[in-house]
C-alpha cells in the first residue's frame, strides 16, 4: 500500500544557441523506505542513488554542538566494505589491514604498493562535498544539539555520481521534513578533447573527457554552492559550465516540485 | 576590552574589521600572508620542503622507492601523497587514525596531480612491466594556523623540484636494478600548480588566505588551483554558502597573480640553492646550511589584491 | 498582502519559496514550516499550504519524526526513572521529563503508580530547541482530563504525524468511516502514535492495518476496503 510516485523526465535543452545539451531520463521516488524519517531514490540515466534520513534524533555527546544540529553523512560504495576492511595483494604479500587509508602508504611500503589512493577516500571527499552542501541548505540551528544523519547508497554508478548523490541527498531531506533555507540540486558537466560541453555525462563520456566538474546549485539565487572537478580547463569554459549548469538546475527544481505535488495529490 | 569582545562575540568581532575592509590581524582583505620557503631540509630524504604562510608551518619529504609497475599501467610510477596533521600542530586533531580533514587534504593533493599531470608517471618508470619509481610525498602540518592546503601544495612542489633520483639500471644478466649513487637527476617538473586559498563570511565578503580562526568562523571555503598558463587545474568548493559567477571569477583572478608570485618565490630559492654548491654534492651540505640559518630561505609577501 | 498568501492556499510549496510583504504589514500568524524573515516568509519545509480565519498559515507536511511543540498531547513510553522525575520516549531527539507530582491528587507521600514500560497520554508544558521538553499529566487546574497512565491491553501503532492530524480533525470523515466498522477506544497522539482497544485481538490488528492502509488511500478506496472489512469480520 506504499505510495509509489516515480515521475520520470527525459529533456534536451538548447544552450546559447550553439549547441543542444542533453540530460539524461531522470527520476525519483520520495518516502519508498519504512525505516527512516525520510528517504528517497534518485535515477540519472544508469546512474542510482538511494538515500535514507535520520533525524532529528539524540546525539552522541562527543558530537554534540550546542548551538546546531551534527549532520553525518556516509556514502556506501556498490562494491566494497563499507568501514574499509580490504584485503591488498601485493605480489605473493598478502596484507590486511584495517582502516587502510589513515596510513595506507606506511603500511604499503612494506611490499610493492598497488595502492593509488584508496577509494574509501574518495568516497570521504565525496562525503565532505555532500555534508557541506547540505549544511548550508538546512537551517541546523533549529534542532541545536541533536544528530541528522544521512546514508546515500550507491546503487549503480554510471558517471555523474556526485550530482546524483546530492540531488538524492535534497529530495531525502525534504521528505524528512526537516527545516531548509534553500533546495539545492547537482549537475555534472563534463568538456571532451573538442572543447564541447557535455551535460550528465555517463561514465564512458567521463573518461573520455578533458576535464570534469560537479557543481551545486542553489534554488533561491542560482549560484554555485559546492564544486568539484577534475582535469584542467580554461576560465572562461569553468563559467561557460557554470552557466550550463544554472540552465540545468532550472529543470531539476521544476522535477522536484512536480514530483513532491504528486507526492501530495492525494491528500490535497 | 577588546580582548573580551574577541572571546564573547568572535564573529561580531571579525564582522567589525571586516566593515573596514581590514582584518584582525592587519591584512587587507585580499592580502596573503607572509609565506616562506626553505629547501631541502631534511637530509634523508630525497626532496624536501619547509613552507610557512604567516603561522601556518608545513613540512614536506619526498622519498623513491623502486617498486613493479601497476599491471593495468605496465609503464607508469606512482606518485603517493599523504597530508598527516599530527596533534602537535593544533589542539583540533586528535591522536589516532587521520581525521576528515587529513583525509580530504590528501584527496585534495591527489586530484591536483591528477587534474594537472605536474609529473607524467610514465617518466617514473625505468623499465616496463619491471621496474619504477614510487614517489612517497609526506607532508607533515608543523603548525596549523589556516590555510593547509596551499601551504601543503607550495611544499610539495618544491619539494619536488629538490628531489633528486639516483641513475638505475637493469643489469640484463642478473635481471636486477643496479643503483648508482654518484650520477643523480632532478626530477622533471612539468607544470606548477599553485593554489589560493578564500573563506567566504556572511554569504558575501571573500577574504584570501584564512587564518584557522577566520575558517571557523566563516560560512564556506573555496580553493582555487591555477598553473602557470593561467589554466584552471581545480576549483574546489566543499560546500557551504552560495558565490556568484562574478564572485567566482574575482577569486580567479587573484589565484592568477598569486600563482605568479610563489613561482617567482620558488624559482629564487632553488636558483639561491644551485649557485650555493655544486651540483653534485648539495643535498647534505645545504641542509646543513639551511639548519643553521633558517632565514636562508627567501620569502615572498603577497600583493595586494581586491578579491573584496 | 494577504493577499499573496491566499492566492497559494491548497498549494504544494517546496522550502525555499519565499512570500514577500512589502506592503502594509498586515498581522500573520506564522504555523510549522514558515518562518518570518525580515519582510519576508520563508517556506522552510514541503507541503500542503493550509490557512485559517483570519490569519494563520501553515504548510501541512508528511513527516514521519515528531518535533515537541507546547501544549501538544502525545503518547510516551516511560523508559527510566530517576530520582523525582520519570524520562519519557515520546519519539523526539532526546527523552521528555515528566515528574511525579505531575499527575492528578500526587503528594510526595502519595505517589502516582507508574513503572518503566508503562504508556502514558501526557501534555507538554515546556518544549523549545533550548531546553529539555517537559510533559504532565494534568491540565492547568490540576485534572487529569483524560491524561495519565494507560490501563491494561490495547495496541499501540506508529502512523504518520500527517495521518495523526487527519484523525484529529474535528467531525474526522477518517473516524466516523472506522467507527462504522466495529466499536473500539482510540487514543491519538500527536507524536504520530495511536493507541487502539477493540474487543479482540484480531479486531485490533484489523484497525492497525487499516489505519496503516489509508495514508495513502483516495476517499473512494478508503470506502471500499472499509465496507470490505466491515462485512468479512465477524
Amino acid at each position: 500500500m506504499r505510495q509509489r510516485n516515480c515521475d520520470f523526465v527525459g529533456t534536451t535543452m538548447e544552450v546559447d544557441g550553439q549547441s543542444t545539451l542533453s540530460l539524461r531520463e531522470f527520476g525519483c521516488e520520495q518516502n519508498l523506505l519504512s525505516r527512516p524519517d525520510g528517504s528517497s531514490s534518485f535515477v540519472q540515466g544508469d546512474t542510482s542513488v538511494l538515500a535514507g534520513v535520520y533525524g532529528p534524533a539524540e546525539v552522541k555527546v562527543s558530537k554534540e554542538i550546542y548551538d546546531r544540529a551534527t549532520l553525518e553523512v556516509v556514502i556506501q560504495p556498490k562494491v566494497g566494505l563499507p568501514d574499509c576492511i580490504k584485503i591488498l595483494q601485493t605480489g605473493s604479500l598478502v596484507m590486511q589491514c584495517q582502516h587502510l587509508p589513515q596510513d595506507g602508504s606506511k603500511m604499503l611500503k612494506m611490499g610493492s604498493p598497488i595502492w593509488n589512493m584508496d577509494s574509501r577516500v574518495k568516497e570521504r571527499a565525496r562525503e565532505q562535498c555532500v555534508r557541506e552542501t547540505c549544511e548550508a541548505a538546512l537551517l541546523s540551528t533549529l534542532h541545536p544539539r541533536s544528530s541528522l544523519s544521512l546514508v546515500l547508497q550507491v546503487v549503480h554508478d554510471d558517471g555523474s555520481l556526485l550530482s546524483c548523490c546530492l540531488n538524492a541527498a535534497c529530495m531525502a531531506l525534504m521528505d524528512t521534513g526537516l527545516p531548509m533555507g534553500c533546495l539545492f540540486c547537482g549537475v555534472t558537466c563534463a568538456i571532451d578533447p573538442e572543447g564541447h560541453i557535455v551535460t550528465d555525462p555517463t561514465a564512458q563520456q567521463e573518461k573520455n573527457s578533458r576535464a570534469v566538474m560537479t557543481f551545486a546549485i542553489d534554488s533561491a539565487q542560482r549560484r554555485v554552492m559546492m564544486s568539484s572537478t577534475k582535469g584542467s580547463f580554461s576560465v572562461n569554459e569553468l563559467q561557460q559550465c557554470i552557466a550550463v549548469s544554472q540552465r540545468a538546475s532550472e529543470k531539476f527544481f521544476q522535477f522536484y516540485r512536480d514530483s513532491v505535488r504528486r507526492r501530495y495529490s492525494k491528500t490535497l | 576590552m577588546a580582548a573580551g569582545f574577541k572571546t564573547a562575540e568572535p564573529l561580531e568581532y571579525h564582522r567589525s574589521f571586516l566593515k573596514e575592509n581590514c582584518r584582525p590581524d592587519g591584512r587587507e582583505l585580499g592580502e596573503f600572508r607572509t609565506t616562506t620557503l626553505n629547501i631541502g631540509s631534511i637530509s634523508t630524504a630525497d626532496g624536501s620542503a619547509l613552507v610557512k604562510i604567516g603561522n601556518s608551518t608545513v613540512i614536506c619529504g619526498i622519498k623513491g622507492e623502486l617498486a613493479t609497475p601497476p599491471t593495468d599501467a605496465p609503464n607508469n610510477g606512482y606518485i603517493v601523497p599523504n597530508v598527516d596533521l599530527p596533534p602537535l600542530c593544533s589542539s583540533k586533531f586528535r591522536p589516532g587514525p587521520p581525521g576528515e580533514q587529513a583525509q580530504a587534504a590528501s584527496q585534495f593533493i591527489a586530484d591536483v596531480f591528477e587534474s594537472s599531470e605536474v609529473i607524467l608517471k610514465e617518466e617514473l618508470c625505468i623499465e616496463k612491466e619491471k621496474v619504477c619509481w614510487v614517489l612517497y610525498c609526506d607532508i607533515m602540518c608543523l603548525d596549523y594556523d589556516g590555510n593547509l592546503l596551499d601551504a601543503c601544495l607550495i611544499a610539495l612542489l618544491a619539494a619536488l623540484r629538490n628531489v633528486q633520483l639516483p641513475e638505475v639500471s637493469i643489469n640484463k644478466e642478473t635481471d636486477l636494478a643496479e643503483v648508482n649513487p654518484d650520477r643523480k637527476r632532478h626530477l622533471n617538473v612539468a607544470r606548477h600548480p599553485i593554489s589560493s586559498s578564500f573563506a567566504v563570511f556572511d554569504d558575501s565578503i571573500v577574504i584570501v588566505d584564512p587564518t584557522a580562526e577566520e575558517e571557523a568562523l566563516s560560512t564556506a571555503m573555496m580553493t582555487v588551483v591555477t598553473d602557470e598558463d593561467d589554466t584552471l587545474c581545480m576549483l574546489h568548493k566543499p560546500g557551504g554558502t552560495s558565490l556568484s559567477s562574478e564572485k567566482l571569477q574575482d577569486c580567479i583572478n587573484r589565484a592568477v597573480t598569486r600563482n605568479r608570485e610563489v613561482g617567482k618565490l620558488i624559482n629564487t630559492v632553488i636558483q639561491s640553492v644551485k649557485t650555493h654548491k655544486p651540483l653534485m654534492f648539495s643535498l647534505y651540505k645545504v641542509m646543513k646550511t639551511k639548519m643553521e640559518e633558517p632565514s636562508g630561505g627567501s620569502s615572498v609577501k603577497g600583493v595586494k589584491g581586491d578579491t573584496a | 498582502m494577504s493577499d499573496c498568501l491566499k492566492e497559494k492556499v491548497g498549494e504544494v510549496l517546496l522550502p525555499g519559496d519565499v512570500f514577500s510583504l512589502e506592503r502594509k504589514p498586515e498581522k500573520v500568524i506564522c504555523g510549522p514550516g514558515l518562518r518570518r524573515n525580515g519582510d519576508e516568509i520563508l517556506v522552510c519545509k514541503s507541503g500542503i499550504f493550509r490557512h485559517k480565519h483570519p490569519n494563520m498559515y501553515w504548510i501541512d507536511s508528511q513527516q514521519k519524526r515528531y518535533v515537541p511543540a507546547k501544549g501538544e498531547s502525545v503518547i510516551g513510553i516511560v523508559t527510566a526513572k530517576s530520582g523525582d522525575v520519570f524520562k519519557v520516549d515520546v519519539g523526539g531527539s532526546e527523552l521528555a521529563s515528566l515528574s511525579y507530582l505531575a499527575f492528578e491528587g500526587a503528594t510526595k507521600r502519595n505517589r502516582p503508580n507508574v513503572k518503566v514500560g508503562d504508556l502514558v497520554y501526557a501534555q507538554f508544558i515546556i518544549a523549545n530547541k533550548d531546553m529539555e521538553p517537559e510533559l504532565v499529566c494534568m491540565d492547568s487546574c490540576g485534572r487529569a482530563n483524560g491524561m495519565g497512565v494507560f490501563g491494561l491491553g490495547g495496541l499501540l501503532m506508529k502512523v504518520s504525524l500527517g495521518l495523526v492530524r487527519r484523525l484529529l480533525v474535528p467531525q474526522s470523515a477518517l473516524v466516523k468511516e472506522l467507527e462504522k466498522v466495529f466499536p473500539f477506544e482510540m487514543v491519538v497522539g500527536l507524536n504520530g502514535r495511536v493507541w487502539v482497544k477493540a474487543q479482540s485481538t484480531q479486531h485490533m490488528l484489523v484497525l492497525g492495518n487499516l489505519l496503516e492502509g489509508c495514508e495513502n488511500m483516495t476517499a473512494q478506496q478508503r470506502h471500499a476496503v472499509f465496507r470490505r472489512v466491515a462485512d468479512s469480520t465477524p
